[in-house]
C-alpha cells in the first residue's frame, strides 16, 4: 500500500505519468549526467513505481540532475524526469533526510540568499557565502579567483531598487 | 522599434560583454532595448514540483512590470532567462488555478499578456535573416563557426517554442546571414554541466570536453553560444580538458553578440574579448577580422 502512496504522490506533484514507463532506457542514453548518477534515470522511475522511497530520497542521483530535459523530450510515454527529480529533492529536504550531495544544496541556498540581499545574483558574495557553508576553500575558489582576475565579476553587488518588496515575499513564504 | 529589455544578473557582471554587444548591435540594426526601469532576479531556475510557486514570484513580477510600462514584449538575451520567463509565462496563461495563488501572493494582476521573445527571435522574425545579411559590413568569409544551443533555450520544447529538438536551424541561419559557415555539429544541443561546475568540476570538465572536441572535429574555428553559464563552462575548462588529454586543440568561445557585432563593423578591440580565457583574437587577425 505504501509503495502505490509514493507513486501517486509523486505523480501527482510532479504530474508525470511515470506508471507508464516501460524501460525503454531513451532517457539514460541521452543523459549527460548518467554516467555519475547511482541510479540512472530509467531506474529512479522504476524506483518510483515500486516504491522505494528511502533510496531514492538518499540517492546522488536527484542532486546530480541538472534539469536539462533532454529525457523528457525524447521520452514515447510523454514522461519528463526532470520534474520527478525535483519532486525527489524536495521532499528530501521536507522530511529531513540527508541529502547524498550537501554541497548542492548549500550552493542553491547561497543563491536564494543573494537575492534576498540584493534582490539580483551577484557572484562574488554568492561564491563567498557557498564556501563559508561548505568550509571548503580550495576547489573552485580558483573558478572565482580566476573570473576576479580577468574583470567578469565587479567587487561589489548592484542592488534592486524596490529591496523592501523582495524582503516581504520572503518572508511571506517563510524561506 | 522599441522592446523591454530584461538583461538578467549575470549580463551586468560575468556576461557585461553578451549584454554591450547586444545592445550596440542592435542600435546599428535600427531597433531599440529599453531596459526595465528596476528588475529583480529571475529566480534563474523554473520550479517543476506543482505546488510550488515561489520561484514564479519573481520572473511574474518582471512580466507584470514589463505590461504596466505598456509593454507587449519583453526580450531577453541570456537563455536562462528566456527560460524562466517564458515557461513562467506559459503558467500564467494557461494555468488558472496558480496563476490565482501566484498573482494573489504578490499582489499584482497578470494574465500572461506579454510575449517573452529571445534576441535571436528578434533578428529572425522582426528583422528577418535576408535583411539582416544586407546590413552586414564585414561578411565573416571563411570563418567556421559551431552554433553551440545547450539546453534552455531549446527545451522543453512545447512551452519554449523556439525552434525543433533534435536538430535546430535558428543559429545557423543567423550564422549564415553573416557571411560564416555553419558546421555540422551534433553536439549542438548537449548538456555542458551547467552549475554542476561548482561542486564537481570534472563532471564540467568531461561534458565540455565531448561537446568542444565534437566542434573541433567537424572543423570549427570557434564556438558560439547565448548563455553566460555555457560560455563560462565551455571557455574555462579548457585548460583542465588539456591537461588530461594534450592532443586537446583549444576552441574560442564566443558571445552570438560578439560575431554579430564584427560582422556589423565593430571593432574586435571594443568587444571585451580579454575577458575570454582562449582567446580569439588571434584566430579573428588570420581571418582578417580583427
Amino acid at each position: 500500500m505504501a509503495q502505490q502512496n509514493f507513486l501517486a504522490e509523486v505523480m501527482a506533484a510532479s504530474g508525470q505519468p511515470i506508471n507508464l514507463c516501460y524501460q525503454c532506457r531513451k532517457c539514460t542514453l541521452g543523459c549527460p549526467m548518467a554516467e555519475e548518477f547511482d541510479f540512472p534515470p530509467n531506474m529512479v522511475m522504476r524506483m518510483v513505481q515500486l516504491g522505494m522511497k528511502d533510496e531514492l530520497l538518499r540517492s546522488k542521483a536527484i542532486w546530480m540532475c541538472v534539469s536539462c530535459e533532454t529525457c523528457g523530450t525524447r521520452c514515447p510515454n510523454g514522461i519528463k524526469t526532470a520534474p520527478v527529480m525535483d519532486v525527489l529533492r524536495e521532499a528530501c529536504l521536507r522530511e529531513g533526510v540527508t541529502p547524498a550531495d550537501p554541497v548542492t544544496v548549500d550552493f542553491h541556498r547561497s543563491f536564494t540568499d543573494s537575492i534576498r540581499k540584493f534582490g539580483r545574483v551577484h557572484e562574488a558574495t554568492m561564491l563567498l557565502s557557498y564556501k563559508l557553508k561548505t568550509k571548503n576553500f580550495t576547489g573552485d575558489l580558483d573558478v572565482g579567483l580566476k573570473l576576479f582576475l580577468r574583470g567578469k565579476i565587479p567587487l561589489l553587488p548592484k542592488k534592486a531598487k524596490n529591496l523592501n518588496k523582495i524582503k516581504d515575499i520572503f518572508k511571506k513564504s517563510d524561506l | 522599434m522599441k522592446y523591454p529589455y530584461f538583461p538578467g544578473c549575470t549580463l551586468y557582471t560575468k556576461a557585461k560583454k553578451l549584454d554591450d554587444a547586444g545592445r550596440e548591435c542592435s542600435r546599428r540594426l535600427g531597433f531599440e532595448l529599453d531596459e526595465l526601469p528596476d528588475w529583480t532576479c529571475c529566480g534563474a531556475t523554473f520550479p517543476l514540483v506543482n505546488d510550488y510557486h515561489i520561484a514564479m514570484s519573481g520572473p511574474t513580477r518582471i512580466l507584470a512590470d514589463t505590461k504596466d510600462q505598456g509593454g507587449s514584449q519583453l526580450v531577453t538575451l541570456c537563455s536562462v532567462c528566456f527560460n524562466v520567463l517564458k515557461r513562467t509565462n506559459v503558467v500564467m496563461r494557461t494555468d488558472e488555478e496558480r496563476r490565482q495563488k501566484i498573482t494573489d501572493f504578490i499582489e499584482r494582476d497578470y494574465h500572461g499578456e506579454v510575449e517573452v521573445l529571445h534576441y535571436l527571435q528578434v533578428l529572425r522574425d522582426e528583422i528577418g535573416f535576408e535583411q539582416l545579411r544586407e546590413k552586414v559590413v564585414k561578411p565573416l568569409t571563411d570563418l567556421k563557426v559551431a552554433c553551440y544551443y545547450g539546453c534552455l533555450l531549446l527545451r522543453p520544447v512545447k512551452e519554449i517554442g523556439l525552434d525543433v529538438m533534435e536538430n535546430p536551424t535558428i543559429f545557423e541561419d543567423f550564422v549564415r546571414a553573416l557571411g560564416a559557415e555553419p558546421v555540422d555539429f551534433p553536439y549542438k544541443i548537449e548538456c555542458c554541466g551547467a552549475f554542476q561546475v561548482v561542486h564537481s568540476m570534472e563532471t564540467a570538465t568531461r561534458c565540455s570536453r565531448d561537446i568542444l572536441a565534437n566542434a573541433r572535429l567537424n572543423g570549427a574555428d570557434l564556438v558560439i553560444t547565448t548563455c553566460p553559464l555555457c560560455h563560462f563552462n565551455l571557455d574555462d575548462r579548457q585548460p583542465e580538458i588539456r591537461k588530461g588529454d594534450p592532443r586537446f586543440q583549444t576552441v574560442p568561445v564566443l558571445y552570438f553578440t560578439q560575431l554579430l557585432a564584427l560582422a556589423l563593423g565593430l571593432d574586435a578591440a571594443e568587444l571585451g574579448f580579454e575577458r575570454n580565457l582562449i582567446d580569439p583574437l588571434p584566430l579573428l587577425r588570420e581571418k582578417g577580422l580583427a
